[in-house]
């Protein structure tokens, strides 16, 4: 395929096309175990290049896998069936911040932090906060519907989406969506390309809303002896009108995982630890934070401590962002998954998780945003042991049934990629799946764009 | 130690989960956003020698010289993976088997023959004492010394860095310290060719350094320059031998400073300025001083000290660091803008540093790019603050 090399060469510059070993291999994973080199790299730096990588592409019917910063948890990035990897990393242009509307625009590649950070030095805030902000990119995030902590309260990524443009197989540029608050002119593509992980187009530019930043936040961090009782403590806080903007738990192994790497003398004879702010007037911020320190100590909280600086906040949250990075030092290899229930059910479905992890033999730490039942149960194992690998994949199918037996689903914000295809119909339906084949039929006649993902 | 195969410990690369956080950190992969550029990527490809038979080739040498070795990626793991073992090793591994780059290589050859980095007689290195008001007391000291000064090849041979070992000897002289230089017996510490994978080759630079140190008589040597210092303190005693360095404390000028403040030898007038402190890899996040210099500047009348978005062990490499300038120079000066921008944010109109590299590096831009932020050397701000006794 030497003509189509120079061809895309031409359109992004000689240096933007990577073809040497080294670089196919920097580009065959993501945050997962799996891995599969790309058969070349192109790095697109405009729309207009986007465009035209992609009309070659389905001339010639190469397979094209967008990404980001490869940070995805669902496989969803790695090019399994070779073709080109396009990572829109260079296209990294915050194009306008517009204050009035109250909306920003960038381009697909801006680290979702640098974006937020940009914004809050003028007292703005962009609430979406998957751990990895400040190693994602927006268009990544748009792309898996990422949510975060602050979804609590605030919402996921889908949620803060006003516009998109986003490029087909074919090479066409569509706009989506606008700045007017209402628009039902037409079925929602907006939407539909939301969370579609590269499937049916490539996200080149978001237009996101942005809120003013809440007057005050506090932070407190309460420890429980015991697992089940830090389960029911989630639902009473829900339910006392604190009204968190985060709420997030972590268990024994992740407890020690992270005190194994930042040494912060988390309390290693507890069960779990939930973190949890509230934020809004100076008032509702330290009355919220009252109310959820009484509900967890009559829950069976030993200890609830209340940040009294900025700092400490901050300290207790870089505890809980670090979770996930800080598993390797315990096994390997790690298989985290992002499970759903309605958060009544949050007790149960740890009960589930433990009894699944007791019955296979392997440990699996819980952690994640417990608020809004979306738990991140996460499987240590090592790979190379092929024994072990089996009990990994028969403990993540039980996962998922008792997600969906407890009217939940298989992902609240990493996405199916290739991890959970086997699972769709279950969570689904086979008539939902037929419908979302046709869709993608529809968009993407040759199966191009991101293929293998999300159906099996 | 010269192996043609390169080694690859599946216990260093096994713990990276590729969980990405370092991509937040690396400059260089902030700067270029290509992932075989990146920590996360250099592990990958270690990996995949050991895995996958990924042959060692330029390309592959290239990503790995195309580091700051600013450690801000091992600081940052969460999973522990110890990439300052496996950079360095990579680069033993890589020197060794002959893919070296060549201007890497060059610099190494210019230093083993000539005993400093840019290829002068060594006797220039008294260059910066020639327009002093007086003579360094220093330069022909009688008998035993209390402290040897190891100036370090940039404050001896680049004119615009002078005025730091300048600065320091006046202070130690009004302070009152008895201190010796070493002229023209001081070489290279070698630490161009520790990074370029060669410390092998700077076996005898330890040797000659260390004698000449012994030779004042002195029990302490201090160093301006961070990189020497950690050269001196932790590479020596690897190459010649845990007692290598015994009855020889070996510190750096932000430490004789702050002692010196403590003591009340430096009397230091009010300084109206609001100044950040930027601390360099070698001093800060690889040898664990911060506090030195930081106190030294709190300890100055009225000066606000006020700390940028990365700072102690998260700071952010002023982009002078791992022979990148000599490797790559065009990527090298595209990096310290970032640090500027953190400087001005935080609201500062000075950059203290104790490092003669870091203030080259950040001056250089701050001209190249008019960013009006002062960048000073700790001993300079004590010089300019000390009042006439």
């Amino acid at each position: 395929m030497m003509s189509v090399i120079d061809e895309l060469k031409s359109i992004v510059g000689e240096d933007y096309v990577l073809t040497s070993e080294v670089d196919l291999v920097a580009y065959s994973y993501d945050a997962t175990f799996t891995s599969a080199r790309p058969t070349l790299v192109v790095l697109p730096g405009s729309t207009e290049e986007v465009a035209e990588v992609l009309k070659v592409a389905n001339r010639e019917r190469i397979p094209v896998v967008p990404r980001g910063m490869g940070t995805g948890l669902a496989a969803g990035s790695i090019p399994f069936g070779g073709g080109i990897a396009m990572p829109l990393t260079r296209m990294t242009e915050l194009l306008e911040i517009d204050r009035e509307n109250m909306m920003a625009t960038a381009q697909a590649g801006i680290i979702t932090s640098d974006l937020a950070r940009t914004l809050a030095r003028e007292g703005y805030f962009y609430p979406p906060d998957p751990s990895s902000a400040e190693y994602s990119t927006l268009g990544g995030n748009v792309a898996c519907n990422a949510g975060g902590a602050h979804c609590l309260k605030y919402g996921i990524t889908g949620h803060y989406v006003a516009a998109l443009e986003v490029v087909l197989a074919d090479g066409r540029v569509m706009r989506l969506g606008g700045k007017a608050t209402k628009n039902v002119t037409g079925y929602d593509l907006l939407h539909l390309m939301i969370g579609s992980e590269g499937t049916l187009g490539v996200i080149t530019e978001v237009t996101v809303r942005f809120i003013r930043q809440p007057e005050a936040e506090r932070t407190a961090e309460a420890v429980f002896p015991k697992l089940a009782d830090a389960g029911r403590a989630i639902n009473a806080v829900l339910a006392s009108g604190a009204n968190p903007a985060m709420l997030e738990i972590m268990d024994e192994t992740a407890i020690k995982s992270v005190e194994d790497y930042l040494h912060l003398g988390l309390p290693l004879d507890a069960e779990a630890i939930l973190i949890i702010q509230t934020d809004g007037s100076v008032e509702e911020a330290e009355r919220g934070i009252e109310i959820v320190a009484e509900v967890c100590r009559q829950n069976g909280a030993r200890e609830v401590r209340v940040a009294a600086t900025p700092e400490e906040s901050a300290e207790m949250w870089h505890a809980r962002h670090s979770i996930s990075g800080s598993l390797g030092r315990i096994r390997p290899n790690k298989l985290g998954e992002d499970v759903t229930v309605p958060h009544n059910a949050i007790p149960a479905m740890i009960a589930r998780i433990k009894e699944i992890s007791a019955r296979y033999g392997l440990p699996i730490v819980i952690f994640g945003h417990a608020g809004d039942g979306n738990l991140h149960p996460n499987i240590l194992f090592d790979k190379r042991d092929p024994e072990e690998f089996e009990r990994v994949e028969q403990a993540v199918g039980d996962l998922f049934r008792a997600a969906v037996e407890l009217g939940g689903s298989l992902s609240g914000e990493h996405g199916v990629g290739v991890l959970k295809r086997p699972y769709l119909e279950m969570a689904l339906g086979s008539v939902a799946v037929e419908v979302q084949k046709s869709i993608k039929q529809a968009l993407d006649p040759h199966g191009i764009l991101n293929p293998g993902k999300i159906f099996v | 130690m010269t192996p043609t195969v390169p080694a690859v410990a599946e216990e260093l690369y096994l713990q990276c989960i590729r969980c990405g956080k370092c991509l937040s950190v690396c400059p260089i992969y902030r700067e270029t956003r290509i992932e075989s550029l990146s920590p996360r990527g250099r592990v990958a490809l270690y990996r995949a020698v050991g895995e996958e038979g990924l042959t060692t080739d330029e390309i592959y040498a290239n990503r790995f010289y195309n580091c700051l070795m600013c450690e801000a990626c091992r600081e940052i793991c969460p999973s522990g993976v110890q990439l300052d073992v496996i950079l360095t090793h990579v680069r033993v591994d890589l020197a060794h088997s002959g893919l070296l780059p060549e201007p890497l290589h060059r610099l190494d050859d210019v230093i083993a023959t000539a005993g400093n980095i840019s290829n002068e007689p060594n006797e220039q290195r008294l260059g910066w004492t020639a327009n002093l008001e007086t003579p360094p007391t220093g330069l022909d000291h009688e008998g035993p010394a209390e402290v040897a000064y190891f100036v370090g090849c940039v404050s001896s041979l680049f004119p615009a860095s002078y005025s730091i070992p300048q600065s320091l000897v006046q202070i130690m002289e009004r302070a009152g310290v008895d201190y010796a230089l070493l002229g023209d017996e001081e070489r290279c510490c070698g630490y161009p060719m520790y990074l370029n994978g060669e410390a092998d080759r700077a076996a005898d630079l330890a040797r000659h350094n260390i004698a000449a140190a012994r030779a004042t008589g002195a029990r302490r040597v201090v160093m301006s320059c961070p990189s020497c210092y950690h050269m001196w303190k932790h590479t020596y005693p690897e190459l010649l031998g845990e007692d290598a360095l015994d009855g020889l404390e070996v510190i750096h000028e932000t430490e004789l400073l702050s002692e010196l403040t403590q003591d009340g030898r430096l009397h230091l007038k009010p300084w109206d300025a609001t100044v950040t402190y930027h601390d360099s890899c070698d001093l800060g996040r690889k040898s664990g001083i911060f506090e030195p210099p930081r106190d030294v500047l709190r300890a100055i009348p009225e000066v606000e000290l006020v700390e940028m978005a990365d700072h102690h062990a998260k700071s952010l490499c002023c982009g002078g660091g791992g022979n990148l300038e000599t490797f790559n120079r065009d990527l090298a000066r595209s990096l310290p803008r970032r640090r500027l921008e953190q400087a001005q944010d935080a609201g500062a109109k000075y950059i203290v540093v104790s490092c003669q590299q870091c203030k080259r590096t950040l001056a250089g831009a701050a001209r190249r790019e008019k960013i009006r932020v002062r960048v000073m050397d700790l001993a300079e701000v004590v010089l300019r603050q000390m009042e006439e006794e």
